[in-house]
């Protein structure tokens, strides 16, 4: 079987800057995949080389179809969800817009009304404030629109940037729960980037540490999460 | 009073056409971060096909959508041909490829139509009518109609469509819309394109009672300039605002102001403008810039 995602030998950078120095990584259809390491590691990079917001060579293929060559909006459209690095909230719009605007390629309007009932359920503070302007929400109420926004795309796969950064660990440890949510009842593959690897580790079932541009250490999440080496070297706890 | 009520309808004829070219302004400045400096000549220049259409024995009323459709596609040519390669270039950059814009669009006006002022029909009557004791001609009550109806489609199509949200969500954060599928160039271009069309019914307002000449626009622009930042320059309904208080002011100055008189009432939204800025930085309508540091 052919993963839904599949990364070989990418190689990537801003201008003259190489941050990516040949990372290959696959992600299984329903699957939970954490990408680990370091500041600087090349972990968003990995992400906006995905999403087509920065040049690569080597192969990234999705579904199957190699997205070489395709626009950021189509590889969109082909059923991949992207919340950036802090979280890309429409701060102009309303809650409300923010969230149609995640609706916006779908047709299916009795499944859009279906689904925002489900983020209504999972985050009811969105609901009380679906009229305020984006710019009013706090930075985890932010994160809780994000997700919801990119819910609402109804994903193959969602890409998350650091979804626990700058949070409350109360907060932190919701938008986890309704990471593992999403994943299991709306069957979204998911590709986590994070810093905080002890979490990450604990939701995600496979897990790849990058370090300077390469991938230093892959294997299923328990696995890493046992050996003390690994966490001592890479992942800091 | 009588007259104070007349003078205020006449300003409010103006004040839609002003606020016709500000919205177009701010259409562009949202998608852009900056005021398209040729807007004034563009809507010109759609006037003058305008006129060459009439000529050419086309009702008015079949030549006004027909040159909004014309003005709305030369506005999406420009945007792919002219702005598209200079997207990413710094703001001064832009200055110059819009100003150069203008000096084009006015050069080839000049050119294809002559320097010698023309009369633009009006469909509307010059005869008046009585409201509340005070004489209003039929031909202020049009433009402000027909400024009114534009508005509003305007701020329909912005406000309450799909399409609309999305230009809105592609001009205020392209990379992030990006991320959402949304087809942010071609959203930048219809910007283009409506402001474009927006312009061009301020020109075809303005054209019978100024005559329709190349430089027509260029007095006409700066009260937009003035009435977009009197609103806060970011938002549409400021600058309708803006532009119905300026032209209001403006012509009550010209009417009551010893010495105002046809010449100083440039002065007078110059004043508007530095009295603006110094009161309110970001206008009535603007919010301040908040950024994180």
């Amino acid at each position: 079987m052919t993963a839904l995602l599949e990364l070989e030998g990418v190689h990537a950078g801003y201008g003259q800057t190489r941050v990516l120095h040949g990372v290959s990584l696959s992600v299984g259809e329903g699957d939970i995949v954490s990408l680990l390491g370091a500041n600087g590691a090349g972990k968003t990079t990995t992400l906006r080389a995905i999403t087509g917001g920065v040049r690569w060579d080597g192969s990234i293929a999705f579904g199957g179809r190699s997205l070489r060559r395709l626009t950021t909006e189509d590889i969109i459209r082909l059923g991949v969800a992207h919340v950036p690095e802090g979280r890309g909230v429409l701060t102009e719009l309303t809650v409300d817009e923010n969230l149609r605007v995640g609706a916006y390629l779908r047709r299916d309007t009795a499944a859009v009304a279906r689904d925002y009932d489900r983020v209504f359920d999972l985050f009811p503070i969105l609901r009380e404030r679906r009229r305020l302007s984006a710019s009013t929400l706090s930075g985890g109420e932010q994160q809780m629109l994000a997700l919801a926004r990119a819910l609402l795309m109804r994903p193959k796969l969602m890409l998350l940037d650091e979804p626990s950064l700058g949070l409350a660990p109360l907060v932190v440890r919701r938008i986890f729960d309704v990471i593992r949510d999403i994943n299991q009842t709306d069957r979204v593959a998911i590709l986590l980037v994070e810093q905080n690897a002890r979490m990450a580790l604990e939701l995600s079932t496979q897990a790849y540490v990058l370090e300077v541009g390469r991938v230093a250490v892959q294997g299923p999440s328990s696995q890493l999460k046992g050996e003390e080496s690994v966490r001592r070297s890479y992942l800091g706890y | 009073m009588q007259e104070f009520l007349q003078q205020v309808v006449s300003g409010l004829a103006t004040g839609g056409i002003f606020a016709s070219l500000a919205l177009a302004l701010v259409l562009i400045y949202n998608a852009m971060g900056l005021v398209n400096f040729a807007q004034g000549e563009m809507a010109m220049f759609a006037t003058f096909l305008a006129l060459v259409l009439i000529d050419h024995g086309v009702s008015y009323w079949i030549a006004f959508p027909l040159t909004l459709a014309i003005a709305f596609a030369g506005g999406v040519v420009i945007q792919r041909v002219v702005i598209r390669p200079v997207e990413r270039a710094p703001v001064l950059t832009l200055v110059i490829v819009t100003l150069g814009l203008a000096t084009l669009v006015n050069g080839m006006a000049g050119f294809l139509f002559g320097y010698v002022p023309r009369s633009f029909p009006s469909p509307f009557s010059a005869q008046t009518v009585n409201i509340l004791g005070a004489l209003a001609s039929f031909q202020d009550l049009g433009v402000i109609a027909v400024s009114g109806v534009v508005l509003v489609l305007i701020y329909l199509l912005l406000q309450r469509t799909t399409l609309g949200l999305a230009l809105r969500a592609a001009s205020h954060h392209p990379e992030a819309s990006r991320l959402l599928g949304i087809r942010v160039s071609w959203m930048l271009a219809l910007g283009w394109g409506l402001a474009s069309a927006v312009g061009a019914v301020s020109g075809m307002m303005a054209a019978p009672i100024l005559l329709l000449q190349p430089n027509m626009m260029q007095t006409v622009i700066i009260y937009a300039f003035a009435a977009a930042v009197l609103g806060g320059i970011e938002s549409p309904l400021g600058a309708v605002v803006g532009g119905l208080i300026v032209g209001v002011t403006v012509n009550l100055a010209g009417a009551y102001v010893p010495g105002v008189g046809g010449d100083l009432q440039l002065a007078v939204a110059f004043a508007i403008i530095i009295a603006v800025l110094v009161l309110k930085p970001n206008g009535l309508f603007g919010r301040a810039a908040v950024r994180r540091v």
